[in-house]
């Protein structure tokens, strides 16, 4: 899968046995994660770094990545190029993030053994990236897996080609001794070379299989007279040497000729040996088309090499003290095949270059006697079929440098896992096994929550270049402190991570995205992306899905209701009760009787604040405005310090509740729709000032709005019950239940509630903690913080029902009706008695 | 001196005079003009016109430079949206004179009527008489003189500019106060009195903005989105998002603010799916030269209508909600993709209208950016009544994205929290309406088309105006349409889905048999062609793309558009964010996806067997989910939700 290319539309499917999320709704895997030819699963490892869960963190890193450490310091980083965020202000640094998780967990970290189950057993020539990755496949798939090395150490080109002062060998260890750990049945071989102490032959009846990952691993001549001298040497052999610990005394001056990775190191290495003084590469094309990293680049620059472009060697000889390299410029001409502009010789413009050494960087080769007799080789590489990565013979297959040319680490280990894929489906006897595609899992972390994360520009570590004792290759810069990896990570776009918005969720998105690279003429594309639209969503009203307020709108004034501008805040919220009882807004408090003492005392203090009343069984404060609750059953009138009364209703009472005082208002509260009928017979007999509507089916007990959806049918009952006794006046509807929000409150109102009673959303705004028994309170908050919170949440909810109010061009909240309501879903129309949007029936 | 009679020519004919006139350099007189509305309005060049007489309303309205004696009274909107230029009323005048004024001088000598100098940028208004209620109601700047009494809540919710009261202050506005005047100012209005030989010897008091609603007071902490399925569905009722909003609310003690589209899924084109087999959709090649999508929108009434390649428009988007190169690149690419672009509120910045081959420019209730000239050299005028994210609600614009250039532009004050006016001063009906779409024709010679951007409400009856307010056409926005900042709450509560949109309007308009009296764009949450398709085979003559178009240019859907520092150089106004942004590079991508737009509609008209986009309608579409069914009146097809598994099932 490319960034944007048809695979990214019309997903393929993945082997059943991968874990991998890339078809399904709500993830599309981030271009990141894409660009990595193993699919590691950055977003998510950037979202634990945030979140300071390191071990989540290194899980994610190595879950596909054998070699985690060495890639946080030496991958050429193709997530880095894709990341969406270059385009802004800089990519994220993907690969120092890495590093930095790995430096503080790669040396220690104890992996799980995954113990040997199968009976088969699979060889491997070849210790480095790729077979090593294969091996871990295969390990983890339950095969013995024996390694042979013809080296003395395990990692190939990445022990051998990288120098120290990028890699210190120390972190090729730690990545080799976790592997060795993690897979008790994989057997390295040191010291063990094909064809000179083991024989294909030998591999094939010993193992069930064979994968030949045997490297790139010699240098290519330049193809130029007089490279045969002495003091022309190539540059993967100049770094194995290097590598090996040597540290030759080297010319004043020497030339690299190349512009790859291994000229690079080459030069790197080259400028820190006793004696060089100056180093300068050449290269036959421009700075544009380089394909060495541009970090390394950049690297290389900052220590003074020199770069000279559009230069192409012609011959090298010796004048007695050196060496004379003559070369001519190039032009770019014609593109090639592989569509990069061919360099072209300028005619005239012959010089040389005088210096004590060349390095040819310019490629390698894979070479082995043994498959060269045996027919298996192509030129320099094993011959191998790419879709099923198998050579001429049947049993064995081959990956990496060695049978598809010189590529990155990261490449490399791609290769290994896309063979033991190929490699686990012929021992398994599966015949067709899918088209290996690289898995894309995701761990669906949530979001960093830094205010400044669009701000922060790119964090580069700190770069030391050569140092101060350069034969010694210290490390050329810092890793990231904790407070750095944290800016870093919080700047991540989390392409993964889904949207607030269902009509642009982050599949809608990335479909737009590559809307918008296609080609017009790319009718294949077009063509696919047409029938991934055509799909249908599932529907965003499952059957299941209760009647809920979210699913009303309000109707705004337009043209048919037009009004002077009600700017601003200018909307009458206030409203007597009964009559009687002057509310400030329609706003009540409930719910923390049970409460601890100080959360009790505290929202008590700023529901007084705000000028609310509290209904509960007993006076929360010595000021508070006070609405009593009585249970069922009980009867005592009121108290005379309360505003009022509120009588359970069970069914059963047939008493009159008294009123200790004429001021004080009265009413029942139903928690049934069974007992409302009756309920609202009683409140009409007995002439009561309010019912107390609890949709939530137990105000008198703890938090059940936790654990009720409320009933929207017990307002649209009442309203419709008194409606047929034509007695919609005869006394007020309080209701509780479910309300979150001023928007909660005005689409109650217009369905027929005159007040509002907050419980468990004034419990969050306090810091409440949903628990299996109702909400906790932590002591995070002050009393203070909770009496603001109590305020802010209640001044908030009026100001949002009078905005919705505003919009619907009422001056006053109360004047919302049924009327300026609709519903989205059938159930909530049917719950609530608002017609549904559209062709009215 | 042109000597023009109005009891022998109708306004229109003497406007086109007037205009000739000043033109030419001649001066002009009205005679009988029997309180005509409109006189002399759209004028450009230095002229002199004398009104003998009475004049209706929108006198000397929409004109630049030119100079105005009226000797009898003026009906409302005198001088409305004035640039340079002066007007002397020997009698009164009626309601909000000088609305929305940007530096025109007015005089009135007698008395003048309730809102005077409402959303004012700048120059003077003056009354020798007394005035109205709500002077200078949401004046942005200038100066009012009032030689008389000022008149209940004066200087109501200004921001800027000063009112002089020389009578009686009976009542102080809204966030208004009194406070010193300066010797210089009290010359300068006397100069001014001088000017205009008004005889005055007293003192004034100066009212002025008293600085208490300009800003919020604490700011709400940002939080990056929740995954939206968190919060719907069968999600719970307290769920993640309930427990945020809360959080912040108990903060900041005020609704939460937001940029982008809704966050709560709603029955949508999705919930409609194709009768017709479709697997072989697209397999032409060339389709798109096969199927007639060219779409001329505003056309029907006579003005130069809009031409589009295909049915398809830019949705409104402001300079100001998002950055010059954001709106810039959405130009370059209308412009390739050979559609109709839109200013959005907030003005036309040469930049858009070069970018731009059509645009459409926008008139929102507090008049920012919007100017004679602007409108002459725009391609459709468009009045903007609400839109599907926050109908009934004004802009906001937070303070980090009115920059002085914007200011200057807008013509208010930098650095305020911007909250545009959510009603237009002069448009307070139905019957307003269509004297103000007549204004803004006489204006304009007739040229253009005027339409009307609607957000989805009680549409049966906002239609049914609209259509007998005399448009050309609608743009109807459904609740999903998106917006760079408003209250979180209204943008997800207030006003009704895009699906039931287009079926409310389609049905008002049969019930009065006016469907061909107007033309209708869909738009809020129509994201590709198989959306547009859908929209035009409900009805709709065209849709458009807003939020879809932006994040072809790169928008990551993060929204975060209030914050004012877009990670991606869209939604800001800070040029170090803008430079991120390469309108270049983003203006291919939007037109590559505009192309992917027109293709999928060509494709899909293609497979429904039709040569024309004309062809496509109601019978092509089935509902899969009971709300689509119920709201459209589709037939309830659930089995269609599968399309394998659906090719038996079609045929049944």
């Amino acid at each position: 899968m490319s960034v944007y290319d048809i695979n990214r539309i019309l997903v393929p499917d993945a082997p059943p046995e991968y874990e991998d999320h890339a078809g399904q709704p709500n993830y599309v895997p981030a271009p990141c994660q894409v660009a990595c030819p193993i699919g590691t699963d950055a977003p998510s490892y950037i979202g634990y770094i945030w979140e300071g869960n390191f071990d989540a963190a290194f899980e994610a890193i190595t879950a596909t990545n054998p070699f985690s450490s060495i890639c946080g310091r030496v991958c050429d980083a193709p997530c880095e190029p894709a990341c969406r965020r270059t385009d802004s202000d800089g990519p994220l640094q993907i690969r120092n993030l890495k590093r930095f998780v790995m430096d503080k967990l790669g040396a220690t970290w104890e992996p799980t053994p995954v113990p040997v189950t199968q009976q088969q057993t699979v060889a491997i020539v070849g210790a480095g990236p790729a077979g090593l990755t294969a091996a871990q496949e295969l390990a983890d798939a339950g095969y013995e897996v024996h390694v042979h090395e013809m080296t003395d150490r395990a990692g190939g080109m990445m022990i051998w080609g990288i120098p120290a002062f990028r890699l210190p060998p120390g972190i090729i260890q730690e990545d080799v001794r976790r592997l060795e750990r993690r897979c008790p049945g994989l057997h390295i071989h040191l010291n063990s070379a094909l064809g000179r102490d083991v024989t294909l032959e030998e591999l094939k009846q010993k193992h069930d299989a064979v994968l030949l990952t045997i490297g790139s691993w010699w240098g290519k001549p330049m193809g130029i007279p007089g490279e045969e001298d002495e003091h022309v040497v190539d540059g993967v052999g100049f770094l194995r040497r290097v590598n090996d610990g040597e540290r030759p005394e080297l010319p004043a001056s020497v030339v690299v000729v190349g512009g790859g990775d291994v000229a690079m190191d080459a030069c790197r290495a080259a400028l820190r040996l006793p004696g060089c003084e100056n180093v300068k590469v050449i290269y036959r094309r421009g700075p544009e088309e380089i394909p060495a990293r541009k970090i390394e680049l950049e690297g290389a620059v900052k220590e003074g090499i020199e770069f000279i472009y559009h230069t192409q060697q012609v011959a090298v000889e010796s004048n007695g003290n050196g060496l004379v390299l003559s070369c001519v410029n190039t032009e770019p001409g014609e593109p090639d095949e592989d569509g990069r502009r061919r360099p072209v010789e300028v005619a005239g413009s012959e010089h040389t270059i005088e210096c004590g050494m060349v390095i040819a960087a310019v490629g390698q080769q894979g070479e082995c006697a043994e498959l060269e007799q045996r027919d298996m080789m192509a030129a320099d590489r094993v011959r191998t079929d790419w879709d099923s990565m198998r050579t001429d013979d049947p049993k064995v297959f081959a990956a990496g440098d060695g049978a598809f040319g010189g590529s990155t680490i990261v490449m490399a280990m791609h290769h290994g896992q896309r063979a033991a894929y190929y490699v686990k489906a012929f021992l398994q006897g599966n015949q067709n096994p899918l088209p290996y595609r690289t898995p894309y899992r995701t761990r669906r972390v949530p979001v960093a929550q830094d205010i400044m994360w669009e701000k922060f520009p790119p964090q580069h570590p700190q770069f030391f270049g050569v140092g101060e004792n350069p034969t010694e290759f210290p490390e050329i810069e810092s890793t990231y402190d904790w407070e750095t990896a944290r800016v870093e990570a919080s700047r991540c776009y989390r392409c993964d991570a889904e949207t607030g918005s269902p009509d642009y969720s982050v599949q809608h998105r990335e479909d737009i995205f590559s809307m918008a690279r296609t080609n017009p003429l790319d009718h294949a594309k077009l063509r696919g992306m047409l029938h991934k639209r055509l799909r249908i969503r599932e529907n965003p009203f499952p059957e299941q899905r209760p009647a809920n307020l979210d699913d009303l709108v309000f109707l705004p004034a337009n043209l048919s209701r037009l009004v002077i501008d009600p700017y601003r805040e200018a909307c009458n919220v206030a409203f007597r009760l009964a009559g009687k009882l002057s509310l400030s807004h329609p706003f009540m408090v409930t719910g923390f009787d049970r409460a601890p003492h100080a959360v009790r005392a505290s929202v008590a203090a700023g529901t007084s604040d705000a000028d609310a009343y509290y209904l509960g069984y007993e006076r929360p404060s010595d000021t508070a405005k006070w609405l009593q609750l009585i249970p069922a059953g009980a009867t005592r009138p009121p108290d005379p310090v309360a505003a009022g009364a509120v009588f359970m209703y069970d069914g059963n009472t047939v008493f009159a509740p008294g009123r200790a005082m004429r001021t004080q208002v009265t009413g029942f509260g139903v928690s049934s729709m069974d007992l409302l009928p009756r309920a609202i017979d009683a409140s009409l007999a007995q002439d009561l000032d309010f019912l107390l509507i609890d949709g939530s089916g137990g105000v008198a007990g703890d938090w059940p709005e936790l654990t009720h959806t409320p009933s929207l049918e017990m307002l649209r009952e009442t309203v419709s019950i008194l409606r047929g006794l034509n007695r919609e006046e005869a006394f007020d509807l309080i209701y509780f239940g479910g309300v979150r929000s001023g928007t909660d409150a005005a689409k109650l109102i217009g369905m027929g509630a005159n007040a509002l009673v907050l419980g468990a959303a004034i419990g969050f705004a306090v810091g409440g903690v949903m628990t299996g028994q109702g909400l906790q309170f932590g002591s995070d908050y002050t009393e203070e913080d909770r009496a603001s919170a109590t305020v802010n949440v209640i001044k908030a909810s009026v100001g949002e029902a009078s905005m919705m109010a505003r919009c619907m061009g009422k001056t006053n909240l109360h004047n919302v009706e049924p009327e300026d309501l609709r519903a989205v879903t059938l159930a909530t129309a049917k719950a609530s008695g608002i017609p549904l949007v559209g062709r009215q029936a | 001196m042109v000597t023009l009679d109005l009891a022998k020519l109708d306004v229109r004919a003497a406007n086109e005079r007037i205009r000739a006139a000043g033109a030419a350099g001649e001066d002009v007189e009205v005679v009988n003009p029997d309180a005509r509305h409109h006189i002399g309005v759209g004028l450009i060049h230095p002229i002199n016109v004398h009104v003998r007489g009475s004049a209706g309303y929108f006198c000397a309205g929409l004109s630049d430079q030119a100079s105005f004696e009226v000797e009898n009274n003026v009906g409302w909107g005198l001088g409305d949206n004035m640039y340079s230029g002066s007007v002397v009323v020997g009698g009164n005048a009626g309601a909000i004179p000088g609305v929305a004024i940007r530096g025109a001088e007015i005089v009135v000598r007698g008395n003048m009527g309730s809102r005077a100098g409402q959303v004012m940028k700048a120059g003077t208004l003056c009354c020798a008489g007394n005035a109205n209620f709500m002077a200078g109601y949401m004046m942005y700047g200038g100066r009012i003189v009032i030689l008389g009494d000022s008149g209940e809540r004066v200087g109501e919710d200004m921001t800027g500019g000063e009112i002089f009261v020389a009578g009686k202050v009976s009542e102080l506005g809204s966030d208004a106060q009194l406070t010193d005047t300066a010797a210089e100012e009290i010359d300068e209005i006397r100069e001014f009195l001088d000017r205009y030989g008004v005889s005055f010897k007293g003192g004034f008091q100066k009212i002025v903005n008293a600085g208490k609603k300009l800003r919020y007071a604490t700011s709400e902490r940002q939080m990056r989105s929740i995954p939206f399925f968190t919060f719907s569905g069968n999600s719970s009722y307290w769920n993640p998002k309930v427990q945020e909003d809360l959080y912040i609310k108990s903060q900041i003690g005020r609704y939460r603010i937001r940029g982008y589209g809704g966050a709560r899924p709603l029955p949508h084109l999705s919930d409609l799916a194709f009768k017709k087999d479709l697997s072989d959709a697209g397999r032409v090649v060339d389709v798109v030269s096969k199927i007639d999508m060219y779409t001329e929108i505003g056309g029907i009434n006579g003005a130069n209508p809009l031409q589009l390649s295909m049915p398809v428009m830019i949705a409104p988007m402001s300079y100001g909600a998002l950055s010059a190169s954001t709106k810039r690149a959405v130009g370059l690419a209308s412009s390739l993709a050979g559609i109709a672009e839109n200013t959005g509120e907030g003005g036309m910045s040469n930049a858009q209208r070069d970018a731009a081959t059509q645009l459409i420019f926008q008139m929102l209730g507090g008049r920012l950016g919007w100017n004679i000239h602007d409108m002459n050299r725009a391609d459709g005028l468009e009045i903007y009544i609400s839109q599907g994210a926050k109908p009934g609600l004004g802009g906001q614009l937070m303070a980090k994205k009115v920059t002085p250039e914007l200011a200057r532009i807008r013509g208010i004050p930098a650095g305020i929290d911007l909250r545009s006016p959510s009603r237009h001063p002069d448009i307070l009906g139905a019957d307003d309406l269509v004297i103000k779409v007549e204004e803004l024709r006489e204006a304009t010679g007739y040229r253009l088309p005027v339409s009307v951007k609607l957000g989805a409400g009680r549409v049966r009856d906002d239609i049914k105006i609209a259509v007998k307010d005399g448009f050309d056409f609608i743009e109807l926005d459904g609740m999903q349409g998106s917006t760079g900042a408003g209250s979180a709450e209204v943008i997800d509560y207030v006003g009704t889905p895009t699906l039931s949109a287009i079926i409310e309007a389609l049905d008002a308009l049969e019930s009065i048999g006016r469907r061909q009296d107007i033309q209708i764009v869909l738009m809020g949450g129509i994201r590709d062609g198989v959306d547009a398709v859908k929209a035009l085979a409900l009805g709709a003559d065209a849709v458009a793309f807003g939020t879809s178009a932006i994040i072809a240019g790169g928008c990551i859907a993060c929204m975060q558009c209030h914050v004012g520092q877009c990670v991606t150089g869209i939604a800001t106004q800070d040029p170090e964010h803008e430079a991120r942004y390469d309108p270049e590079a983003e203006a291919k991508n939007i037109h590559r996806f505009l192309e992917g737009v027109r293709w999928q509609i060509a494709a899909l008209t293609e497979a429904l067997g039709y040569s024309s986009v004309r062809g496509l309608n109601r019978d092509d579409l089935v509902a899969v989910t009971p709300e689509a069914a119920s709201i459209t009146g589709l037939e309830y097809a659930p089995q269609y939700r599968v399309r394998g598994a659906g090719l038996e099932v079609r045929t049944a």
